[in-house]
């Protein structure tokens, strides 16, 4: 945890200790080659296309430098010229969705058989910019981020690099299905009905009844209001068979990573994934709310074959995501 | 109401368009828009909008006029959304910046951090074109490699039409250009 020397709030770090310049160019560098290096994809051809997925791209060096003009696309490419990649570099800038969004596009075009491989990397990269942001719409915790909590009372930003391999050939674990549902009642929080529209989307694209979600990962950042909508939301889903009280558990990665904004989608997918494999969970150390997820702190019994994962962000973006686990049991 | 005729042109389908699966509905740019395109925004919303900031209701702007030129009044179900910029937000970014740096907290105004997010474009179209559905800022070097993923997607999804726009904003300079596609139904 770091805080910024002049705001009151705690922020889930990458490094340490505040960098500026070139030290934060080469911070960001070595976390982007190491986290690809570690997806795989930098075995391949690296011809598919590599997408950037953040809220914030390079704010955090434009914000030190004071250089608040420039196109915040020559950061993306600048990250495709450290991986040394060939193929077509989009960024994608969908606030909280950035990352869900664009593995949908990258699922898009390995389904649709353009390309075979393609990389996504979800940065959230440290900047003070989104911590005084989000301070500002009064939307912070100062002490700790409690999704679905008793006592919550707002979210901890996460910094974070994820990069998530896809490949068209067969693999363990399988993005069978997603869906992005923007609205526009409120911008900043969530839309019951955008949301359960994004969930039965991405069940339907995957193939998968409601009934067989085995585990669902919350988007949840701890927010006093946006938490009981996605409760109520799956809740109402539960009708036909996705129930977090009674058939499936539910998990949430943000006490520990942090809400890390349009990363999030990478890295709780490669979260998921590692703790399925593992079948290890993280703990939780506070109360759930009674009302809302009384099972949260459970872990898991069965295998679960697939899971239903959820994101929101600002400007209305409401994401979801099947992921199977195509391990024979 | 017209919205700056001047601006709006029909031109011909771009080359980017994949014609075996999407025909050319409608087009329109302001590249820059017509000085008093915001009155002209306005009086055809019926009221102004309000908190987008320059660059959003640009968008908005180019969108709503793509629109009205292929005679919808809003965009159909199931339609795809997407939005190229290499500016992004200029101005909230930088007034968001400037009024952090110079207030005794060193916090930004919340609307102009809300402001400086692409996305909220995103959720001004949802409410100013009677839309709901999948809506994304993307990126790349060059705008028909954007459009060609947005195509894709687009069919990924079995998409009836699809909205692509730019928007641009370099200090008092003012771009947008915005295209609707409607898929080619083949017997």
């Amino acid at each position: 945890m770091r805080r910024y020397a002049d705001l009151d709030w705690p922020v889930h770090a990458l490094w340490p200790k505040e960098a500026a310049g070139a030290g934060w160019l080469a911070q960001a560098r070595a976390w982007v080659c190491a986290a690809a290096a570690q997806s795989g994809a930098l075995d391949g051809r690296r011809a598919g296309p590599l997408f950037v997925a953040s809220s914030s791209l390079d704010i955090g060096l434009r914000e030190t430098g004071l250089d608040w003009d420039g196109d915040p696309h020559a950061f993306a490419e600048a990250v495709g010229g450290w991986l040394d990649w060939r193929g077509p570099v989009f960024s994608v800038c969908n606030a909280c969705t950035s990352s869900a969004q664009a593995l949908l596009a990258a699922h898009g075009l390995l389904a649709g058989g353009e390309h075979d491989e393609a990389l996504v990397l979800g940065l959230e990269l440290p900047n003070r910019y989104t911590v005084a942001g989000f301070g500002a719409m009064q939307l912070l915790s100062e002490r700790a981020a409690q999704p679905m909590g008793a006592a919550r009372n707002g979210l901890l930003p996460g910094e974070a690099v994820a990069a998530l391999s896809l490949r068209a050939t067969p693999a363990r674990w399988r993005l069978a299905g997603g869906a992005n549902v923007v609205a526009g009642g409120n911008p900043a929080g969530i839309e019951a009905g955008a949301l359960a529209q994004a969930i039965r989307q991405a069940l339907q694209r995957a193939g998968v009844a409601a009934a067989d979600i085995g585990l669902v990962k919350l988007h949840a950042v701890g927010s006093p209001a946006n938490d009981a909508v996605e409760a109520r939301v799956l809740d109402q889903v539960a009708a036909t068979g996705v129930h977090g009280r009674g058939r499936c558990a539910w998990v949430t990665f943000k006490p520990a990573l942090g809400h890390t904004m349009g990363a999030s989608g990478a890295a709780e997918i490669a979260l998921l994934s590692g703790c399925l494999a593992a079948r290890a969970w993280p703990s939780l150390d506070y109360a759930p709310d009674p009302l809302l997820a009384p099972r949260l702190a459970e872990v898991p019994h069965a295998h679960v074959r697939h899971a239903l994962l959820l994101f929101a962000g600002i400007g209305g973006g409401h994401a979801a995501w099947v992921l199977s686990d195509e391990a024979p049991t | 109401m017209n919205l700056g005729q001047p601006r709006s042109v029909s031109p011909p389908a771009p080359a980017w368009i994949l014609g075996a699966h999407w025909s050319l509905a409608a087009s329109f740019e302001a590249a820059p828009p017509d000085a008093r395109w915001r009155q002209a925004l306005a009086a055809r919303l019926a009221e102004r909008p309000r908190r987008l900031g320059v660059w959003a209701e640009l968008g908005l702007h180019g969108a709503r006029a793509c629109l009205d030129a292929a005679g919808l009044s809003g965009l159909p179900e199931g339609a795809l959304v997407r939005v190229a910029s290499r500016s992004g937000p200029q101005s909230a970014t930088h007034e968001t910046a400037a009024h952090a740096a110079r207030s005794p907290d060193g916090m930004p105004l919340p609307f102009g951090f809300i402001q400086s997010q692409p996305s909220l474009l995103l959720a001004t179209l949802c409410r100013w074109l009677d839309w709901q559905g999948d809506g994304a800022c993307v990126c790349s070097r060059a705008l028909p490699v954007t459009w060609r993923l947005a195509q894709s997607e687009a069919l990924a999804a079995d998409a009836p039409a699809l909205l692509l726009g730019s928007v641009e904003e370099s200090g008092d300079e003012l771009a947008t250009r915005w295209w609707l596609l409607l898929r080619t139904r083949r017997e």
